[in-house]
Formats: structure tokens, C-alpha cells, sequence
């Protein structure tokens, strides 16, 4: 579903992402993890297309992100970490507009049940404005779920949120990949990896570390010992900083 | 306390400056600089020293110019007026700042301050003289600013450095009025006073002084007649008599006080005028200090709006634009199908004024048509030179939509482009998105035309020889013709703007910087941007206009005028057409391969 070989993104002469290939299939969600500046926002907006990747050929739902974006864009959706709202439509005409660029026929119909299940729809006629953070999110997050998309990118999706909103947030992904989406998302916060993720991908300096599920991950670097947590795991792998 | 705050102020402005500098190593910057600085050095200090110089031509025009002004001598005369006046119109700006706050205006701090000061161990007062001392920052570059423009006015005589005092007094002593203003009506709020009752006090206070001004003025001095305006000095002399004497001349002294060292013409008035003036702002300085009442949280609210407004600003949106905080219904009914080029449409009108709708448009149209039939009705001399004077301003008000425009709407892509990333997503082909992006203003900006063309069209009637040369239907199909090609010369010029985005993101994230991050460098980059604009839509616009020249000359002798206007019109419209369309394709690709990642970085 999601298909990528040698992906690099070079911004001047640095080089934010090398050399990347990896693949994730309907059902399974991708963690990618790193530490700051590792290439993990960088990697999931050429993956979404949102910036032209240097090298390396993205696919999503078989189509090349680069040579055929329009029906590849059809079938994925990004959620950035802070909600990109506009401040002068509703809730209601947030979706209204989405529907009408993807062309979602019957998008009444799904926007309904989907503002109850992120528990907005009592603000659909709200301003951005008048929302909090976390609402925005939800907002956001139903803008981009309108079109039933198979493939999602979310980059740090739980910034922000309040504890019942992180456990609804996880829900939801966690459904969504058992509908049969393909999921990556990043993030720092290692919990959630262990409790949405069946995959991982440790990115630093723009490099792949390691890749596997996460039982995978830990046999690679436990080095035999036992009950090593993931965060031992991590910092083993990026070698403890940034550098 | 005020060493840090002097610490503060210091290190931020060296290395603002310093910033500054090592930006002008990018050709960006460097250029803006360029252009900037050499506007600034024409606008205000191109006559600097230049007595002794040669400038031909330019110098003879300048001096033929100010031959043709009153002299200054004549112009010294009425430096009374001018205090009386000036010191009327500080009168206005100090009603003001009783009248417009509607709670608590708070005192001006930035977030920054708020969050560093407030939890400070630091008294009240040395709160207030923190943001006293903060302000003369700004007062002291303001003062060199308005005097690099008020050394223009010789007549007022004096020298550059009086001026540069004159206008820190002026600035000074109006910004503390607004400081012991603004901790007056925290007070009175406090106490339970409402601002609407704040308000009828002031507005009550200053009819009073109107109505003793009136009759003071019916009483003792008589109404104006032809005399008093047969020259400057008896005109002087009647206004300085409303405004010297009775109750508003009593009012108006101690604001007289504070213009004093800017209007002295020489150094011995402008000493003399020293005293009365720091009278004044000690006086006022005083009741700032004395005001002990809570201003922290209307500080912090009034902080957290300009916050607000500057980040929307940096967003792309005016300076002007107030947050909407109402929702309302679409403008039209959206259908989940069909041409995505119309959800940006939709969406687009939705962020404008309410008032932007076909309703609206034809209520103005109407308006116009039954206005101009009584205009046209009448046949009296006054009547039509009235007409002619509403046509030439609806002439003008046109074109200023039409080559204007275009800058001031832009409910585009340029007021979309923090969402570039979101809008990459979309499923839609760049000229789609970009067509999608330019409908709205299109649309307001053909709208606001057309009602000027109208206007143009029924109240101006040639006479003498154009009369023979334009027939009624000749300009009616002018008319019509410019109206048929407005919407494609707004798409032009919008696609330049937006256009300019997209080609030169880098540049457009410079020029939304506002406050410590503008300056003249950025000035600069404007000045050259309008100018590229103007040279494009002119190279854009020529092809047709030559076509259309031609096709009008070699057939009106075939067809008749009215024909061959309407040919050339549908000319126009096809080359005007094919180069949005080109426009639309090339820039739709140039957004498709836009890396905003990189590009819109600073």
C-alpha cells in the first residue's frame, strides 16, 4: 500500500533523508521514531507529496506520488502536528469544502457519524476561533478521514491532546488500520508506540537505524538481556543523541 | 530595574541591527536595501546640502514650483493659526483617547514583558516607569522620522534639531496622557463606572465647551463674510479669533504649550518655549505616577490581541482585517460534485466582508441607474458639472480598482499560503488550485468595476468635437467592452501577485514580516515587486492593446466605429484569455514542483 525506495531529501547540501526504502501494507501501522532532526517530518511530507523528494520513487496505493500525484493524493491523507485550520469557516464547512475537493458523494452521510465518534458535533457550527486546541485537532483530523482514505500520515498526532483525547486519538488509528489502512505515523513518545504501532523505524541523521516489528527492534538491541524497556531500546539504537 | 530594562532595550536593538546586517549577505535582502535606501535618500535627503550643487532641470522645476507658493513670509504670518490649530487637533486625539477604549485599555506591553516583568519582584510604579522608559524607544525614532519630513516646511522656520525636540514633546507628552488615560479608566472601571456612561461624560463635557464656543462666537463676534476671505491674513485672522479667545481658547492653552518648541521659529522662542512645555508633561508625568490602580490583566488581554493580530498578519492577511468570531452560512450552496474550483470560490468569500454578495452589487447598481437618470434629467449648469465631476470619479475610482486592486484583495493564494502544505495535499492539479485560489477576488474586484463603469458610463456625455466622434452607442459599446475584459485583466494582475508567491516564496515570507523584523530592506523588496508587476502587466497588456488599435483603425471605415469596437473587443478578450490560460498552466506547474520545506524558509 505504502511503497518507497531510495527516498533522499536534500535541502542545499544537507541531506535530511538518505537513501530510505520501506513498505507498509494494509492493517499495519509504522512508527517512525528518531530523535530531533532525524528526517521524520521531512520523510512523511514526501511521502504525502507535500514537498518533491530529491531521489527515490513513493507509491501509494500503486500509484507514484511524483508522476501520477492527483489519484495518489485521492487515497491518502496527512495530519500535520498542528492543526492547519481556516479561520473563517465552521466545522460543518470545513467538511463541506473537503467533500467538494475530493468529491465525496454522499459526505452528509459520513461526516455525521464521524463528528460523533471525535465527539465535535455538538461545535459543528463553530469557528476555529472558538475551539480548543484539541478540538482543532479533532477538526482536522475529520477533514482528513471525510474521503475514507486507505493511506495516513500523521506526524506527531498526539501533540496537544488531553489524556481522554490521546486515548480516543489511538482508538481511532488503531480502527482505521484494522479497515485495512496503511498507517505511518512519527512521534516522541515511546507509549505510544508500543500500544499502536505494529511496526518501527528508527531514523537518525536522515538514516535508517533499524526496521521491524517491535519485537524485531528489541531482540536487535537488548544485546540478550531481558525486560529492556523500549526507551533503553531507543537510546541504544540512536546512540543516545542527537549526533 | 531600569538598568535592566535599559540592558534590555540596548542588546535587543545591537542585535536587531546586527541581524539586519548579516541578512543583507542574502541578494534578497540585499537588493531591498538597495532600492529602499535609495528611495529614502530621494524622498527626504536628496535637497539636503544641494544649494551648492547643480541639478539642471530639476532644481529649475523645484524653484519654479515654490515661486509658485505663497512666500514665507505670508506663510510666517499664520504660524498663530497653526499653533491654534495643531493644539486643536491634539485636542481631538486626547478626546479620543477617552472615548474609543471600550473596558479597560491596559497599559502596552508586549507578551514577552508581560511574562518576564509581571512575576518580577517589581513595584507598580516601577512597572509603569518601565513601559514609560520602553516607550521612548519608539518616540525618539518616531521624532527623527517626522522631522526628516517636517524639514521640508521652511515656513515654519526653526532648524532640524528644534523640530526633533519639538516633535519628542509632542510624542512624549501625548503618550503619557495616553498612559494616565489609560490607568483613569482602569480606575473608573473599578469603581463600577460603564464605559457608555464614561462616554456621554466626556461627549457631554466637550458639547458644553461647543455650545459656550457658540455662543460666545454669536455674542461677540460676527459671521464671516466676503472680508474675511479675501486674503490669508483677514481669514487668519477671523479663525484665530474663534479659536484664541472664550473657552476653547482657554482649553486649547495648555496644548498650545506643548506644539511651542516645534512651531519656534527661532532659538530664543524655542528656549522660551522649553518651560510651559515640561510644565506640562511634569504635570502629566505627575498624574501618571499617582495613578495606583490595577492594569496587569487588561495589559495582558490587550497583549494577547496584538499578539494575535501580528500573527495574522504574518499570515498574510491585513493589517486592517478584525478576527471574525461569528460564523455564518455560505455564500452559495455548495454540492459535494463538480468543478473543485468552486469550493475555493466558496471558501474564499466565506473569509470576506459580509457585504461582498450579488445583493449588495445589484442594490449599488440600482442605486446608480435611478441617481443618474435625475442627473441626466438635469439640464442647469450646476447640474452638469456635477455630473461630469461624478463621472471623472467614477472614471478614477475604476481604474484605482482595477491596477489596485489587486493588492488589496487577497483572499488568494497569498492569503493561503501558510496552509501550502495542506493544499499540496489535495488531490487537484496546481492551475485547478490556483484558479480555484484567484475566483474571489476576481469576482469583487470585476464587481466593484463594473458599478464604476456604470456610474462612468450614464453621467459622462461628451461634448464638442468628441460628442461627434463618440456616438452614444460608440460609448456604450466601450463601455461594455472594458467591462467584458475586466475580469481578465484582474485575472492577470492576480496571477502576477500570486504568481510572484509561488516563483519567489522566499521573498513573500520576508514581506509578511512585521515590527523588528521590517525595515527599510523590506521597503525595499515592496518597491520592487510593484514595480515588476507594473512592467509585466503592461508587457502582458500590450499585444492586445496593439491588436486592438489596429483592428479599430482598419475596420471602422468598413463597419462603423460601434462594430469595430465590439470586434476589437472580442480580439482583447481571446489574447487576454489565452494568456490567463497560459499564465494558469505554467504557474499551476511551478506550484506542483514548489518546495515549501525549503523555499519558505526565512
Amino acid at each position: 500500500m505504502i511503497e518507497v525506495s531510495g527516498l533522499t531529501k536534500r535541502y542545499g547540501g544537507f541531506t535530511a533523508v538518505r537513501d530510505l526504502s520501506l513498505a507498509v501494507q494494509p492493517g499495519e501501522v509504522l512508527g517512525l521514531v528518531g530523535p530531533n532532526g532525524a528526517g521524520k517530518t521531512s520523510t512523511l511530507r514526501c511521502l504525502a507529496g507535500i514537498i518533491p523528494a530529491t531521489a527515490g520513487n513513493v507509491r501509494i496505493a500503486g500509484r507514484d506520488i511524483s508522476t501520477d500525484p492527483v489519484a495518489a493524493k485521492r487515497a491518502l491523507a496527512f495530519f500535520p502536528d498542528e492543526p492547519r485550520l481556516f479561520d473563517y469557516l465552521t466545522i460543518r464547512q470545513h467538511l463541506n469544502f473537503v467533500a467538494r475537493i475530493y468529491g465525496v458523494a454522499d459526505h452528509e452521510a459520513i461526516a455525521g457519524p464521524l463528528l460523533e465518534e471525535l465527539e465535535i458535533a455538538d461545535k459543528a457550527d463553530q469557528l476555529p476561533g472558538e475551539l480548543s486546541r484539541g478540538m482543532k485537532q479533532k477538526l482536522a483530523i475529520a477533514c482528513g478521514l471525510l474521503h475514507r482514505p486507505s493511506v495516513m500520515f500523521f506526524d506527531e498526532p498526539l501533540t496537544g491532546l488531553d489524556p481522554l483525547g490521546i486515548r480516543r486519538m489511538k482508538d481511532s488509528i488503531l480502527k482505521r488500520a484494522r479497515e485495512g489502512a496503511a498507517v505511518i505515523l512519527s512521534s516522541h513518545l515511546l507509549h505510544l508506540l508500543q500500544e499502536v504501532c505494529s511496526h518501527v523505524l528508527i531514523l537518525k541523521k536522515g538514516e535508517k537505524i533499524a526496521h521491524g516489528t517491535l519485537s524485531e527492534i528489541s531482540a536487535q538491541f537488548a544485546n540478550g538481556e531481558s525486560g529492556v524497556s523500549l526507551e533503553e531500546i531507543f537510546i541504544r539504537a540512536t546512540g543516545g543523541s542527537e549526533h | 530595574m531600569l538598568g535592566a530594562l535599559l540592558y534590555l532595550r540596548l542588546t535587543s536593538l545591537k542585535n536587531q541591527l546586527i541581524s539586519r546586517a548579516k541578512r543583507l549577505r542574502q541578494l534578497k535582502y540585499l537588493l531591498g536595501a538597495l532600492v529602499g535606501g535609495a528611495y529614502v535618500y530621494f524622498l527626504f535627503f536628496r535637497n539636503f546640502g544641494g544649494a551648492s550643487g547643480s541639478r539642471g532641470a530639476a532644481r529649475t522645476a523645484t524653484t519654479q514650483a515654490l515661486a509658485a507658493l505663497p512666500s514665507s513670509e505670508a506663510l510666517a504670518q499664520t504660524l498663530p493659526l497653526i499653533a491654534a490649530v495643531s493644539a486643536l487637533l491634539l485636542l481631538g486625539i486626547v478626546i479620543l483617547a477617552w472615548v474609543i477604549p471600550s473596558t479597560t485599555p491596559g497599559l502596552r506591553f508586549t507578551e514577552a514583558e508581560i511574562a518576564f516583568l509581571f512575576p518580577a519582584p517589581i513595584s507598580r510604579r516601577a512597572l509603569i516607569n518601565c513601559k514609560l522608559l520602553s516607550s521612548q524607544f519608539s518616540i525618539l525614532f518616531t521624532s527623527l522620522f517626522f522631522t526628516l519630513i517636517s524639514n521640508r516646511w521652511t515656513f515654519l522656520g526653526g532648524n532640524a534639531l528644534t523640530h526633533a525636540f519639538g516633535w519628542w514633546f509632542v510624542l512624549s507628552t501625548l503618550n503619557l496622557h495616553f498612559t494616565g488615560a489609560a490607568l483613569t479608566l482602569s480606575r473608573l472601571v473599578e469603581s463600577g463606572v460603564s464605559p457608555l456612561r464614561r462616554r456621554l461624560t466626556v461627549l457631554g463635557g466637550l458639547a458644553v465647551v461647543v455650545g459656550l464656543t457658540v455662543a460666545w462666537v454669536w455674542r461677540d463676534l460676527r459671521a464671516p463674510d466676503a472680508e474675511d476671505f479675501a486674503g490669508v491674513a483677514p481669514f487668519t485672522a477671523y479663525l484665530l479669533g474663534l479659536l484664541d479667545h472664550g473657552v476653547l481658547g482657554a482649553l486649547l492653552v495648555p496644548f498650545k504649550f506643548v506644539v511651542g518648541p516645534f512651531l519656534a521659529p527661532d532659538a530664543r522662542t524655542f528656549l522660551l518655549s522649553l518651560a510651559p512645555a515640561l510644565l506640562v508633561m511634569v504635570a502629566h508625568y505627575s498624574w501618571v505616577l499617582r495613578m495606583e490602580t490595577s492594569f496587569e490583566e487588561a495589559s495582558l488581554a490587550a497583549a494577547e490581541k496584538r499578539s494575535a493580530r501580528l500573527v495574522s498578519v504574518r499570515e498574510g492577511k491585513s493589517v486592517f482585517a478584525s478576527a471574525r468570531t461569528q460564523a455564518r452560512p455560505g455564500p452559495f450552496y455548495l454540492s459535494s460534485s463538480g468543478r473543485p474550483e468552486l469550493a475555493f470560490l466558496w471558501k474564499n468569500l466565506l473569509s470576506t466582508a459580509t457585504y461582498f454578495n450579488l445583493r449588495v452589487l445589484a442594490t449599488a447598481a440600482a442605486i446608480i441607474l435611478v441617481g443618474s437618470k435625475w442627473f441626466l434629467s438635469g439640464t442647469t449648469p450646476d447640474i452638469r458639472a456635477a455630473r461630469v465631476v461624478v463621472g471623472m470619479i467614477s472614471l478614477a475610482a475604476g481604474a484605482y480598482v482595477l491596477l489596485l486592486g489587486p493588492h488589496l484583495a487577497r483572499q488568494d493564494l497569498r492569503g493561503d499560503m501558510p496552509h501550502a502544505d495542506i493544499l499540496k495535499t489535495y488531490p487537484l492539479r496546481g492551475w485547478e488550485l490556483l484558479l480555484g485560489q484567484i475566483l474571489t477576488p476576481v469576482a469583487i474586484l470585476t464587481g466593484l468595476t463594473w458599478l464604476c463603469l456604470l456610474g462612468a458610463a450614464l453621467t459622462l456625455q461628451p461634448t464638442g468635437r468628441m460628442a461627434l466622434l463618440l456616438t452614444p452607442s460608440g460609448q456604450w459599446a466601450i463601455a461594455l467592452g472594458i467591462a467584458a475584459l475586466t475580469p481578465f485583466v484582474c485575472a492577470l494582475q492576480l496571477l502576477i501577485l500570486n504568481g510572484a508567491t509561488i516563483i519567489f516564496p522566499a521573498w513573500f515570507h520576508s514581506l509578511r514580516a512585521v515590527g523588528p523584523g521590517g525595515g527599510i530592506e523590506l521597503m525595499g523588496q515592496r518597491l520592487i515587486f510593484v514595480f515588476g508587476q507594473f512592467i509585466v502587466i503592461l508587457t502582458a497588456l500590450l499585444p492586445a492593446s496593439l491588436a486592438a488599435f489596429a483592428l479599430i483603425f482598419a475596420t471602422q471605415w468598413l463597419i462603423g466605429a460601434t462594430a469595430a469596437i465590439a470586434l476589437a473587443t472580442l480580439v482583447v478578450l481571446v489574447v487576454l484569455a489565452g494568456e490567463v490560460w497560459c499564465a494558469l498552466w505554467w504557474l499551476g506547474e511551478r506550484f506542483d514542483r514548489l518546495d515549501v520545506s525549503s523555499e519558505l524558509r526565512p
